[in-house]
């Protein structure tokens, strides 16, 4: 067996990766000077990004530790792929720390809970709801659950790897190494599983303080697995244009594909749920939550159907489609961008509204509403702007909407709002007039703005750049892996008309 | 009936890789296998005896649609025309509420359909005897067979000429 089995790190594609990452600073320095007063798309950006990226990470490591523990077979010559990119998270630690700084040094207004005072009833800006969740939302368990998270995981990731690299170099065949990877990949599911859900919680779901849903995490979950797997065919099919992995056939992409189409229905069936248990339930502060997405950002919301369910179901439907490395490919970059946009799509609305409403009410322009929510005439408009995070303050639009007046029917927005005002008491005057403004398209709200793309490229250059360190670090191929022989030999038995099986007589 | 029975020259061997071998050999010679029997699927042989995708799938993709299509419209015609029912508040033309059922309409009319169609494709209803072979093709032996219902003395010593060679373990004939 004569493997080419070494991938080096060439300086030309090093430079190339810095080129982006180079992109990637300038784009998120123009969005930084061109932003509101809180840095909002500057900070959501970031995190966006961060959570993305840490996450393909992630999901490349769950899903390496769930093929190894179900005895997967095919897999072994892609095994160094998923290995490499789960080194990653140790980068994701350092991006979301940033994050996290942020909300212990009140850097940005991202999170709605973290507002000084909402926990405290005796402040005009005292939100019941979110102090009923402080347990939970709050900046220490913000950095357990991201950082700490990202940590526990990496911990298992480098030791799953470290393995598997020393099966590598093992004098006499034994299952020792074999066993230990076992052992890391088994222990690693339900840790990852359960710790996965709070991780998204934290980083994304409590954008939306008053919302949630118990879909959010299997859904952004899938998502980021999506990417991930997405991802493994791109740089698959990249390192076979180099001449690497010639070993690895169109059965195994075909494998992969399924994977990808599977994932893909697993997903809008996710997204699906998620939408109807919340229109069937009707139950105020969850559907404003798709109310404004599919209202105000329709082609964000509907652009999310196209490309992650759409495209890979109609293209990967079929068998031989799932075979060709130029269709898979393709279909490949539209999926991966595909869920970058979906967790677009759950952040940018959210964070734009809490600094919408952060914003206009240090500006002062709430009082007659303020009044009518029995706010305390002192509180309104001596609010500059610098010191807004104390006193710029609303709760997310979600409260103060009524069950009853939420319509998911496409009513005129004028009378919607009408209805919806001010219902409950305790949601610190909310205001509908004002947010007007809010619903009017803007780019890197409404739809990814060129700098947005370029802050992807930025990123992607960054994962890529430390995925191919890590690659060059080891063999290409896991040379004692019990599961090799099987993986050279994988054949899915499928019949494609036109490969040449070699039996048309 | 008569007119169906079929004479069947087949040979047994023990090995799929033997069998795999035979056939590479009969297509060359062109002899016209009949059908082939494993107790397992044999990865690769499919493109050794010629066969082609099946078009299963095509039915199955029409019956989904036409599944689809049943469910989605029937519903819209009892929740809007035949029968309104406000449920909860919500339109009468709910189509959120509809798309489970749509999708398991679909699933049902593909499965079904495809269920049906692959039985009558293979004759298969019940009350039909399996017109089996061997017994053992189910369980350790892989099976060539012929149909030598009008076959000359000459071809049918042919056949078994080219069972020897291939090295089959037994070589038999039944009509089924």
């Amino acid at each position: 067996m004569n493997l080419n089995t070494q991938f080096v790190f060439e300086s030309k594609t090093k430079r190339l990766l810095i080129g982006g990452m180079a992109l990637g600073v300038l784009s998120l320095l123009f969005i930084f000077l061109n932003d509101d007063e809180y840095h909002t798309r500057f900070w959501s950006t970031w995190l966006h990004n961060s959570v993305f990226f840490s996450g393909i990470a992630f999901t490349a490591m769950f899903f390496l530790s769930g093929e190894i523990t179900a005895f997967a077979g095919w897999n072994s010559v892609v095994k160094r792929v998923w290995e490499a990119m789960s080194q990653f998270m140790w980068v994701g630690i350092i991006l979301m720390a940033l994050i996290v700084a942020g909300v212990w040094g009140h850097l940005h207004h991202l999170y709605h809970w973290n507002t000084p005072g909402i926990t405290d009833p005796a402040n005009p800006i005292y939100d019941r709801i979110i102090a009923g969740k402080s347990g939970f939302l709050n900046p220490v368990w913000y950095t357990v659950g991201t950082v700490g998270f990202l940590a526990i995981w990496y911990f298992w990731a480098k030791n799953l790897r470290q393995a598997s690299i020393d099966q590598d170099t093992m004098e006499t065949a034994d299952f020792k190494y074999y066993k230990k990877q076992r052992k890391w990949a088994a222990s690693f599911l339900p840790i990852g599983g359960f710790l996965s859900a709070a991780f998204l919680w934290l980083s994304l779901m409590s954008i939306d303080p008053h919302w949630y849903s118990t879909m959010f995490a299997w859904y952004s979950m899938v998502s980021v697995w999506l990417g991930a797997i997405s991802l493994t065919v791109i740089l698959i099919i990249y390192l076979k244009s180099l001449g690497h992995l010639e070993y690895v056939t169109q059965n195994h992409l075909h494998d992969i594909g399924k994977f990808l189409f599977g994932i893909s229905v697993f997903w809008t069936y996710l997204w699906f749920d998620q939408f109807m248990l919340i229109w069937y339930a009707n139950n105020g502060e969850e559907t404003i939550y798709f109310w404004e997405r599919m209202n105000h950002y329709p082609v964000l919301y509907w652009g999310n159907l196209l490309l992650n369910f759409v495209t890979p179901f109609l293209i990967l439907m079929r068998n031989d489609t799932k075979r060709k490395f130029g269709t898979m490919f393709f279909v490949a970059l539209i999926v991966f961008f595909g869920h970058w946009w979906d967790y677009f799509y759950m952040i940018k609305p959210g964070v734009r509204i809490a600094a919408h409403e952060a914003t206009e009410l240090a500006e002062g322009k709430h009082h007659s509403q303020k009044e009518e929510a029995k706010m305390p005439a002192s509180h309104p408009a001596e609010a500059p702007a610098d010191t807004s995070h104390t006193t710029a303050a609303p709760a997310h639009g979600e409260t103060s909407h009524d069950a009853s007046a939420t319509h998911e029917e496409p009513t005129p927005v004028h009378s919607t709002e009408k209805e919806t005002h001010g219902t409950e008491g305790d949601a610190a005057g909310h205001h509908h007039e004002e947010v007007d403004e809010s619903k009017s398209f803007k780019l890197g709200y409404s739809i990814p703005g060129l700098d947005d793309i370029g802050v992807l490229i930025g990123f992607l250059s960054l994962f890529l750049y430390f995925f191919f360190g890590q690659l060059s670090k080891a063999s290409l191929v896991p040379l004692k892996d019990p599961f090799l022989d099987e993986s050279l030999h994988h054949d899915t038995g499928a019949l494609i008309e036109g490969e040449g099986g070699g039996g048309h007589h | 009936m008569a007119s169906n029975s079929k004479k069947v020259l087949y040979g047994l061997y023990t090995d799929e890789e033997d069998l795999k071998s035979a056939v590479k050999t009969a297509g060359q010679s062109h002899l016209d296998i009949m059908d082939v029997y494993t107790p397992f699927p044999v990865h690769g042989l499919d493109p050794i005896l010629g066969l082609k995708e099946s078009r299963l799938h095509y039915l199955g993709f029409i019956y989904g649609a036409i599944g689809a299509s049943f469910g989605f419209l029937a519903m819209s015609w009892i929740f809007t025309r035949d029968w309104p029912v406000m449920f909860g508040g919500k339109p009468y033309w709910a189509v959120p509420a509809f798309i489970p059922i749509t999708f398991e309409m679909t699933v049902l009319f593909a499965a079904w359909g495809m269920t049906i169609t692959f039985y009558t494709i293979c004759g298969m209803w019940p009350g039909v005897k399996a017109k089996t072979l061997d017994d053992r093709i189910t369980d350790d032996k892989f099976c060539v067979a012929f149909d030598v219902t009008d076959a000359s003395d000459a071809d049918v010593d042919n056949l078994k000429g080219f069972f020897t060679k291939t090295k089959a373990a037994e070589v038999n004939v039944k009509n089924i």
